[in-house]
């Protein structure tokens, strides 16, 4: 193995140009994301045009052209320049991330018309999942994801002083890219789920894996924790900035009066086991490892968030928390005066049900670990 | 509704919608076959056409044309009211912009986010002050929309582009992204780099069966709301040798009181109208009694034997309107069964209808009813040029008089049956509709069916009579043109060419 070298386009004092590029546009891509769906709870009647789908679409397109351009000057430039690179269709070279990144922007594209023919078959979408709206998921996943692979190939090759400024950049396009699993499970993370089995189902299926693989790429010493924490903080801003905006429906019927920017739930307090899979990271005997870890992890992740959750739901749940801070009076302006979320009460569960739902996240949690494991390792290799 | 007379067709899978040919059905929920509604009367002191176009998926933008006839206008908006919420919970107004080229029309497009009885709230400010009016109308999901075969081919190569992509960057990833910047690809690379790419295929392969599966799903789903007339079923049995009409509602979601009750429209709570098929040359408009919540029954004028399709028209305390469809069998003996009318409003015709295009029909009492269309073609979705008057025996103007509180009823239908329309001068709305979001609008829920609302006029009326109306596709139509004069209900038949 050659000694560590200085990243691919650096500078000593700075990051690759397009590195910001593809950060930027994963932000851009996740923001407007967070944005459009509370311009459909607050608004309703939307356009090309609005600003949510503009932030959405100037991610794709900066992501999409920047590694376009990284793809032209990469494969015309000298062989030197192609060593970091992974080599595409006989005759292209970029980085790993950028390919992923100029594939989301495709799969965006292909997204529009295939959801605007979807509109006019079967009526607008009320739903976050639709088929076409997972083509475009897929596609802004896959734009955090280039950014992700391109800042952890530059994480795993750089050295010295360089080293903690990859480190931290890696854990903001993680904390990204794990903002859109929370976002893309939204519809399973209601507060009013809080204490029934599908919020733990869901969590555990997705969570352990997406926070095990993180931060197995990660050489931070709490990369779980960072993960979780620019969840928490891209979540909070959201939470508190966008009711900071008057909006009223421009759709009906309208049944809450709304005056100002619906915010997201409160982010989950996923900060808690996210800490004590670091700890167990920090801890674990070399020996325990594989599906003995991941029992461990998966077992610490349910217990752990089950824990919190399902008692912040006590209150999260309650007309308590309809503050400005917590914002569970987040109605959507078509929401029923009888829904469960306007009465601030919990849809009953069977005790036998709930037990057989916990078994079944437990079983996930560790499966979704193990995955986790395998693909984390992958990632602390990539270099490319 | 053609979900009647055209069974639901299955929706194409996933993936065979993407070669499928472009088909559209068109159907309504009030009246069959017919969308479309019309409009025409007065908004306080502007007389006005209202066209609204519901789009046949829910939610989705209806098109809606105001046409003002009287003066100048300065502002017109227009708002969509759902019946539960009122205005109350109704979106603001929206402007709506002239149309170039068509002085004193405007246009706007409005969202229907939900199933079920709307009214549209068209307000006009002008030099005359303001006026209002509300045009009922109902949201439901009535079609389907298959992928026409270029966006079909266009989507398939897209996703087969980004499938391509997706192998090729797995095989980039597992052959060369964990190598040492520089370092050569070697032969065990390039096999475990193959192998992933397979099993990457078989992946993605079962991911796309998935794909599919779901979308057949989301169709299915679809398909659910797809708007179904209540189910019926209509029957002639014998009365005291009387041959009686018995109607009975027996669908699950009306027995199981999940829809509101039914109100009377012009005074009756059904409109029953009876076509012999195929011919089209007897008719009836009848108006069946109560027996209980379910059932209604009506005697059965002396009719030919033979094939009659049943359309009924029903309006409940919601403001839905809809059209409920059946057929029945007059046997032989009741064309000769003792008959005495069930309501005195009840009418029918069984002479033949005029030869094509004829504009003169000779009534009942020897009156001349005469279709004043001039040379015009009649064209399909553009407004029809509806107009007849009534001239006595002696050739004087006739002095019309309100049938069920109506100056005119005209019944409008396909010859295939595909197409069934009943409307007054007023348009193709249901007056009772319209009162009930009148009284709704001030806050009164629970008077909206007294017979204050329902009082008709008892005035004289001019002997011509106009429908705003257009036909929904071409073909050969006919249609019954319904007056009174002088005590007596007369029935004109027309037929009319629609290219």
């Amino acid at each position: 193995m050659e000694p560590p070298r200085p990243a691919s386009g650096a500078g000593t004092a700075g990051v690759p140009w397009y590195l910001p590029a593809v950060l930027v546009a994963s932000l851009c891509v996740i923001v407007g994301v967070m944005w459009d769906i509370s311009w459909h709870s607050t608004i309703g009647r939307d356009t090309f045009w609005t600003p949510a789908h503009m932030a959405i679409y100037l991610g794709g397109l900066l992501a999409g052209l920047a590694c376009g351009w990284l793809v032209l000057t990469t494969s015309l430039g000298s062989t030197a320049a192609h060593a970091d690179t992974v080599r595409f269709w006989r005759v292209f070279y970029a980085p790993l991330g950028a390919w992923v990144c100029i594939w989301g922007t495709f799969a965006m594209l292909t997204s529009a018309p295939f959801d605007n023919w979807w509109h006019n078959a079967y009526g607008l979408d009320v739903e976050i999942l639709s088929p076409p709206h997972t083509v475009l998921a897929l596609g802004i996943a896959a734009i955090q994801l280039g950014a992700l692979l391109m800042t952890l190939a530059l994480q795993n090759r750089a050295s010295g002083d360089e080293a903690p400024r990859y480190r931290l950049l890696y854990a903001v396009a993680a904390g990204l890219l794990f903002l859109n699993a929370t976002i893309m499970t939204t519809e399973y993370h209601r507060r009013v789920l809080m204490h029934a089995p599908v919020f733990y189902e869901v969590a555990c299926l997705v969570f352990p894996f997406y926070l095990v693989t993180l931060a197995r790429g990660s050489r931070l010493r709490w990369p779980t924790t960072a993960v979780t924490a620019v969840y928490t903080v891209v979540m909070l801003a959201m939470v508190w900035i966008l009711p900071l905006f008057p909006a009223t429906p421009r759709l009906g019927p309208i049944y809450q009066t709304v005056t100002h920017m619906v915010p997201p739930d409160f982010p989950l307090l996923l900060l808690a086991p996210a800490i004590v899979l670091d700890l167990i990271f920090q801890r674990a005997p070399p020996s325990l490892r594989g599906w003995r870890l991941a029992a461990v992890l998966g077992a610490a992740f349910l217990v752990v968030f089950l824990g919190t959750q399902w008692a912040f739901g006590y209150f999260y749940n309650s007309p308590a928390s309809a503050n400005w801070v917590f914002a569970s009076d987040n109605y959507y302006y078509a929401l029923p005066k009888t829904a469960y979320a306007y009465r601030h009460v919990f849809p009953p569960v069977r005790a036998g049900a709930l037990v057989r739902g916990l078994v079944v996240a437990l079983v996930l949690a560790v499966v979704s670990s193990r995955l986790g494991l395998a693909c984390g390792d992958w990632l602390r290799r990539v270099k490319r | 509704m053609t979900a009647a007379a055209h069974p639901a067709r299955r929706m194409p899978n996933g993936l065979t919608v993407l070669a499928a040919l472009a088909v559209l059905t068109v159907a309504g929920v009030a009246h069959v076959g017919s969308p479309d509604v019309y409009y025409r009367g007065a908004a306080g002191p502007y007389q006005v056409g209202v066209v609204v176009r519901p789009p046949g998926v829910v939610p989705a933008q209806v098109d809606v044309v105001i046409q003002v006839f009287n003066g100048d206008v300065g502002r017109v908006t227009v708002q969509p009211v759902y019946w539960e919420t009122g205005t109350a919970g109704a979106p603001p107004p929206d402007v709506a912009q002239p149309l170039a080229g068509a002085p004193g029309t405007y246009e706007s497009r409005l969202w229907l986010m939900t199933t079920g009885s709307y009214t549209i709230d068209v307000a006009i400010t002008g030099p005359r002050g303001t006026g209002a009016v509300n045009v009922p109308i109902v949201s439901a999901a009535t079609r389907e929309l298959p992928m026409s075969p270029v966006l079909g081919a266009g989507l398939l190569l897209l996703g087969a582009f980004l499938v391509f992509g997706l192998l090729s960057i797995v095989g980039a990833a597992s052959r060369e992204a964990t190598l040492d910047p520089g370092a050569p690809v070697d032969p065990h690379r390039r096999a475990r780099s193959r192998a992933a790419v397979a099993a990457a295929a078989a992946i993605f392969a079962l991911a796309l069966l998935g794909g599919n599966a779901w979308w057949n799903s989301s169709a299915r789903n679809y398909r659910r709301i797809i708007y179904v007339p209540l189910a019926n079923r209509a029957t002639i049995v014998d009365s005291a040798g009387e041959h009686v009409l018995r109607f009975e509602l027996t669908d699950a979601r009306w027995l199981g009181r999940e829809q509101t009750p039914l109100v009377p429209d012009h005074g009756k709570l059904v409109h029953l109208f009876l076509v012999r098929s195929p011919g089209m040359d007897a008719f009836a408009h009848l108006h069946p009694v109560t027996r209980d919540s379910n059932e209604f029954r009506v005697a059965v004028p002396r009719l030919p034997l033979g094939t009659y399709r049943v359309y009924a028209d029903i309006v409940h305390r919601s403001g839905l309107a809809e059209t409920l469809v059946n057929t029945v069998r007059i046997f032989p003996g009741g064309d000769a069964a003792p008959f005495t009318p069930t309501d005195s409003d009840d009418s029918w015709s069984s002479m033949p209808g005029a030869s094509r295009d004829a504009t003169h029909a000779t009534l009942a009492d020897g009156s001349i009813m005469t279709w004043d269309r001039g040379d015009t073609t009649i064209v399909a979705n553009q407004l029809a040029p509806l107009h007849f008057s009534v001239r006595t025996p002696d050739g004087r103007p006739a002095v019309l008089r309100p049938y069920m509180g109506m100056a005119a009823h005209a019944m409008v239908t396909r010859d295939d049956g595909s197409v069934f329309v009943h409307l007054h001068p007023m348009g193709t709305i249901a007056m009772a509709a319209q009162s009930l979001f009148d009284h709704r609008q001030s806050g009164d829920t629970s008077r909206a069916t007294d017979a204050r609302v329902m009082a008709m006029p008892a005035a004289t009326l001019p002997d011509t009579v106009s429908f705003p109306y257009a036909f929904p596709k071409p073909g050969h139509y006919r249609m019954w043109i319904q007056v009174r004069h002088d005590g007596r209900v007369l029935t004109g038949t027309f037929d009319a060419t629609v290219r």
